[in-house]
């Protein structure tokens, strides 16, 4: 099998998303030439890397819960905070707790915690209306960040933790390329063992709910236990996104559990495609390069001498995106396709179907 | 140290003032989600454009009316909340006209999510016409009403009576045009049924751009009466917003009545809140009187989820 066609066969599905991955290719090609003449800093670079592995893994765990089970849960923010602060309490020797332990002690508690409220969030709500689970998410995530802002004597409050250790020290890396290489390993880990899920039965059941809940339960599918599993899936993954956040920015407060975050990452999984795990990933570098090049704008002569400040800008060309994509993109950029179908099972029919959809022009489905 | 004694009646009187910004508020947002079906997340965000309106018409309101007064507001005042409530109803209704209305075949959870997308896009607006930081509308301080205070031992100010009384009039005003005229019947009817209401020949169109009027007009109200109580922020709205859905999920989505009763209730215990702290029902205090109002949210969600004036199923 050559490289282009083990490329066609697992990433890119259809003519016309070609010219999406052509575009991340420029622009992945234009970073590595500006690395090497030095106009855009190696450290730079290394810190936007993890924050785009960061937002991916958000995105993801959403994904599972959205993209996969249909549960529209707006505390994506909450659950990531519950990672940070699981890590940077546990690990930071100048928290509150004054504990100083290993980050793994950090990872671990991120996972049991968020499991733990996951499933406090997830029995009431799991069993309402989709609508009635995203304004009741948005509450609780807001009574989350309540607690973590009030209750000074357990999380240092809106001064925030600082102190927290960086990961795997021992590693002939600097701090940067080490936990840039954590979260892409972290990533790929993650993404595979979703891809994996997505075409278990476990997977094809999710779908079904989403698409017809009734016909699951038909089927005698206990769907609130399945929603459950996802919810508590995706949540984790979050919060495992929020534990290696405490340490690649080694200082956390609750000022980045507002909705805004949480909304960021809803932008990245529609417009990456609801449902698609490449989507996720695609939508998380999108958002990031949304977030981090609105910053560079006030450098801009033009923009700058008109005085603007950049973070409304930033805020209105998100909220014009989002109305844009619904409008006129609502399946996203990379649509799942036949992802679902088992690789062995695919062979034969998608020639065929290749075939069908390039005499057709190559339309997109 | 003399302990600050603060009558129980003084946290009713701020709940009933704070209760008639949630109601205004919740009005629009229970319409929207029965006529269109969808749970528009950029209401709190309308009522911050109201606020800002007003804000914006007393800088050539105030130079020309000077310091006439009405009900010990400066007449400005009213003349700026008319302003407010006019242009969030203009833009509600081009909002739907331009945003919501194409994108019929979406369905309601993508509606919402659009309306997230409206929603930043306001407070964007805000934002770059107004600056990040707070503001007041200039109505001179005023003290408690004397003779209230000998009495009842209650500060009650101007302000308060001129809010409760406001939102008591667009109530009852709202009320009469839901129950004596034809387009307020056509309303209920699109609200319980917008199927059926269409098949018996009620033009929906005339009621979908009466919901936005009248809607973006009573959260405007809503979003001046905070502006004048507290400060006219930009995040004033999307701040409240989750109180006023849980003051709607309280009253029964979909039913305005039920909107009003769970704003009443929502406010009150909001306000409520540090004072069940004293008496020793509730173990936290005011800083978390948003989350109480949150929880209730959920828990009538789990108990009675068409809520307290809704039917079942």
């Amino acid at each position: 099998m050559s490289v282009t066609s083990w490329v066609s066969d697992t990433l890119v599905r259809d003519p016309s998303e070609r010219r999406i991955f052509a575009v991340l290719g420029i622009v992945t090609a234009l970073l590595v030439v500006g690395v090497l003449t030095g106009v855009v800093g190696l450290s730079f670079l290394l810190f936007q890397v993890s924050l785009v592995g960061m937002y991916a893994l958000l995105s993801l765990g959403l994904n599972v819960q959205w993209g996969y089970a249909g549960l529209i849960n707006f505390s994506v923010a909450a659950f990531w905070g519950l990672g940070a602060y699981c890590a940077a309490l546990l690990t930071a020797p100048n928290s509150p707790l004054g504990l100083g332990l290993h980050p793994i002690y950090g990872f671990a508690a991120a996972i049991v915690v968020s499991a733990l409220v996951a499933l406090l969030i997830g029995i009431p709500t799991l069993r309402l209306r989709e609508d009635y689970l995203a304004i009741a998410s948005l509450g609780l995530a807001e009574v989350i960040r309540l607690i973590i802002l009030n209750e000074r004597q357990w999380t240092a409050g809106s001064s925030g933790i600082s102190g927290i250790p960086s990961l795997l020290p021992w590693l002939p890396l600097t701090r940067l390329a080490t936990t840039a290489s954590v979260v892409v390993v972290l990533g790929v880990l993650i993404y595979l063992f979703l891809r994996r899920t997505h075409r278990s039965p476990w997977g094809r059941v999710l779908r079904t709910i989403r698409s017809d809940e009734d016909l699951a339960k038909a089927l005698g599918k206990d769907t609130y236990r399945f929603k459950m599993q996802a919810f508590v899936l995706g949540s984790i993954i979050m919060a495992v996104a929020g534990a290696f956040y405490a340490h690649l920015n080694l200082y956390i407060d609750p000022s980045d559990l507002v909705p805004l975050t949480t909304f960021y990452i809803w932008i990245a999984v529609i417009l990456g495609g609801t449902g698609s795990n490449r989507g996720a990933v695609v939508g998380a570098a999108v958002v990031i390069a949304i977030r981090e090049g609105t910053r560079f704008l006030n450098d801009v002569p033009a923009i700058g001498s008109l005085g603007l400040d950049v973070a409304p800008l930033r805020l209105l060309f998100v909220g014009v995106l989002i109305i844009l994509i619904m409008r006129f993109r609502p399946d996203g950029l990379l649509p799942p396709k036949d992802e679902l179908i088992w690789p062995a099972a695919r062979s034969d029919s998608s020639t065929a179907n290749r075939g069908a959809a390039v005499s057709d022009g190559g339309e997109d489905q | 140290m003399i302990p600050l004694q603060i009558s129980p009646f003084q946290y009713v009187v701020n709940g009933l003032v704070f209760s008639s910004i949630i109601v205004l508020a919740a009005i629009g947002l229970s319409l929207v989600y029965s006529i269109a079906d969808f749970a528009n997340f950029a209401h709190g965000d309308l009522m911050t454009v109201g606020a800002f309106s007003a804000l914006f018409s007393v800088s050539f309101l105030q130079p020309v009316l000077g310091d006439v007064g009405l009900f010990g507001l400066p007449l400005w005042f009213f003349l700026a909340l008319a302003f407010g409530m006019l242009s969030a109803a203009v833009i509600a209704v081009l909002t739907d006209r331009f945003i919501y209305k194409p994108m019929k075949g979406s369905g309601s959870i993508g509606l919402l999510i659009t309306s997230i997308g409206v929603a930043l896009v306001y407070r964007a607006s805000v934002f770059l016409s107004f600056g990040s930081d707070s503001d007041r509308y200039g109505v001179a301080r005023q003290g408690p009403i004397p003779w209230v205070r000998e009495t009842f031992g209650v500060a009650v100010t101007p302000r308060n009576l001129v809010v409760v009384t406001l939102a008591t009039v667009l109530v009852v005003a709202l009320h009469l045009t839901l129950t004596r005229t034809t387009l307020g019947r056509k309303m209920r009817a699109t609200a319980d049924n917008a199927d059926l209401a269409r098949i018996s020949g009620i033009r929906t169109s005339e009621v979908i751009l009466a919901m936005w009027l009248i809607g973006g007009a009573l959260a405007a109200a809503g979003g001046v009466f905070l502006g004048l109580e507290e400060l006219v922020r930009p995040r004033m709205g999307f701040d409240i917003l989750l109180i006023v859905f849980a003051a709607v999920i309280l009253g029964g989505i979909g039913s305005v009545y039920g909107a009003m009763l769970g704003g009443l209730v929502i406010g009150m215990v909001h306000e409520l809140v540090p004072l069940f702290n004293q008496w020793g029902i509730l173990p936290v205090g005011s800083r978390y009187a948003a989350a109480v109002a949150f929880v209730i949210m959920v828990a009538i969600l789990l108990v009675k989820p068409s809520g307290i004036v809704g039917e079942s199923g």
